[in-house]
């Protein structure tokens, strides 16, 4: 199955890449990781968790993004994730 | 009432986030020509996401759908949006065909600002302007003069007819009629010289692409404090005689007059600038 990549590297924004994996993964870039990095590493899992998602590999490369925007880029990433899984 | 509306795309979270610092009386949130199609889904929940997180008095919000034409994302973009807190939805292309197309769509029914921008609709505008729903017309010359095959001049002649058309329509059942954006965003004469095409001709606002505009824009649709003086003294003159008919500074003042001056002071006032 393809990767699936949303979002982008621009200021306030953040770019989550998905991929099948044995197990639940998380790995967070971001600039500001010693801040905000446990928040983001908590949306991403209440996400995952809120749509019944495991077995996958979650990179968020964050460039300072907010709370929503990196929700909304994982549930829209999480939506082509399905659509492919159903295609494939 | 607006004098000026913000286009932002929808899939960038640095322009939502600073909707309201543009200074726009009205922004536009687009879901469709600013976003490409593979991005769409991500405007979508983007969007949705901000303004469940986030609530604004100020400025209006809107959001452009995709045009019926484009049957899939227009569906998606109805269903996106249909309990987001928004004054309404720009909706493109709209002649009298896609408007019944739109009204079959929607959950329940929305205000809406229609883009005129092909050819036929300037032959149908009056019906459009009485339907309950249209609260405006936003020209949308980039994709007229595509149709028409010609080029947008300076001077803006090409666009006579269809801001005249699209004036008399709106006016004559007290909806907005919305400027095109000047697209030629570096260009400030030119700005300023559109802007007073439309202020001349009858537009109560303009649409804009670029934040730098907004400031132009509403200074030129926010009445002068010397227009303000003179209305109100026009005013004070017939609250004086108690009459709709008297000279003033040998200028003949009659019913509409008093009229206009009225409107133009509620606008002052709506504005902040008196």
């Amino acid at each position: 199955m393809k990767t699936i990549v949303v979002g982008s590297l621009e200021s306030s924004d953040c770019l989550i890449t998905l991929q099948p994996n044995e197990n639940t993964e998380i790995n967070i870039e971001s600039t500001v990781f010693a801040m905000y990095g446990e928040q983001i590493q908590k949306v991403l899992t209440d996400t995952l968790k809120a749509h019944n998602i495991e077995n996958i590999h979650v990179l968020c490369q964050d460039k300072g993004a907010l709370d929503y925007t990196i929700e909304a880029r994982l549930i829209t990433a999480i939506k082509r994730f399905k659509e492919a899984k159903d295609e494939s | 009432m607006s004098r000026s509306y913000l286009f932002i795309p929808g899939d960038v979270p640095r322009m939502l986030q600073n909707l309201d610092v543009f200074d726009a009386d009205a922004v536009i949130i687009d879901f469709e020509d600013s976003v490409a199609d593979h991005n769409k889904d991500e405007a979508r929940q983007l969007t949705a996401a901000f303004l469940k997180r986030y609530t604004f008095h100020r400025p209006k919000l809107y959001i452009r759908i995709n045009s019926t034409d484009d049957l899939a994302h227009c569906k998606k973009d109805l269903a996106s949006i249909k309990d987001l807190p928004i004054a309404g939805i720009v909706f493109p292309k709209m002649n009298v065909e896609r408007l019944k197309i739109l009204e079959s769509l929607w959950a329940k029914p929305i205000d809406i600002l229609g883009i005129l921008e092909t050819p036929d609709v300037f032959f149908e505008v009056l019906s459009l302007a009485k339907n309950p729903h249209v609260k405006g017309f936003l020209l949308g010359a980039e994709d007229l003069t595509k149709a028409l095959n010609i080029d947008r001049s300076q001077d803006g002649k090409e666009l006579l007819f269809a801001r005249s058309q699209m004036i008399f329509a709106a006016a004559s059942t007290n909806i907005e009629a919305i400027d095109t954006p000047f697209t030629d965003v570096l260009n400030e004469a030119g700005l300023i010289e559109d802007i007073k095409q439309a202020t001349a001709l009858g537009c109560t606002a303009k649409a804009s692409i670029h934040p730098n505009h907004v400031a132009f824009i509403n200074n030129a649709f926010t009445p002068s404090q010397e227009a303000i003086k003179a209305s109100k003294r026009i005013i004070a003159k017939s609250e004086q005689t108690q009459s709709m008919r008297f000279s003033l500074d040998g200028k003949m003042i009659d019913k509409p007059v008093i009229e206009r001056a009225r409107k133009l002071l509620k606008r002052a006032k709506d504005y902040g600038v008196l």
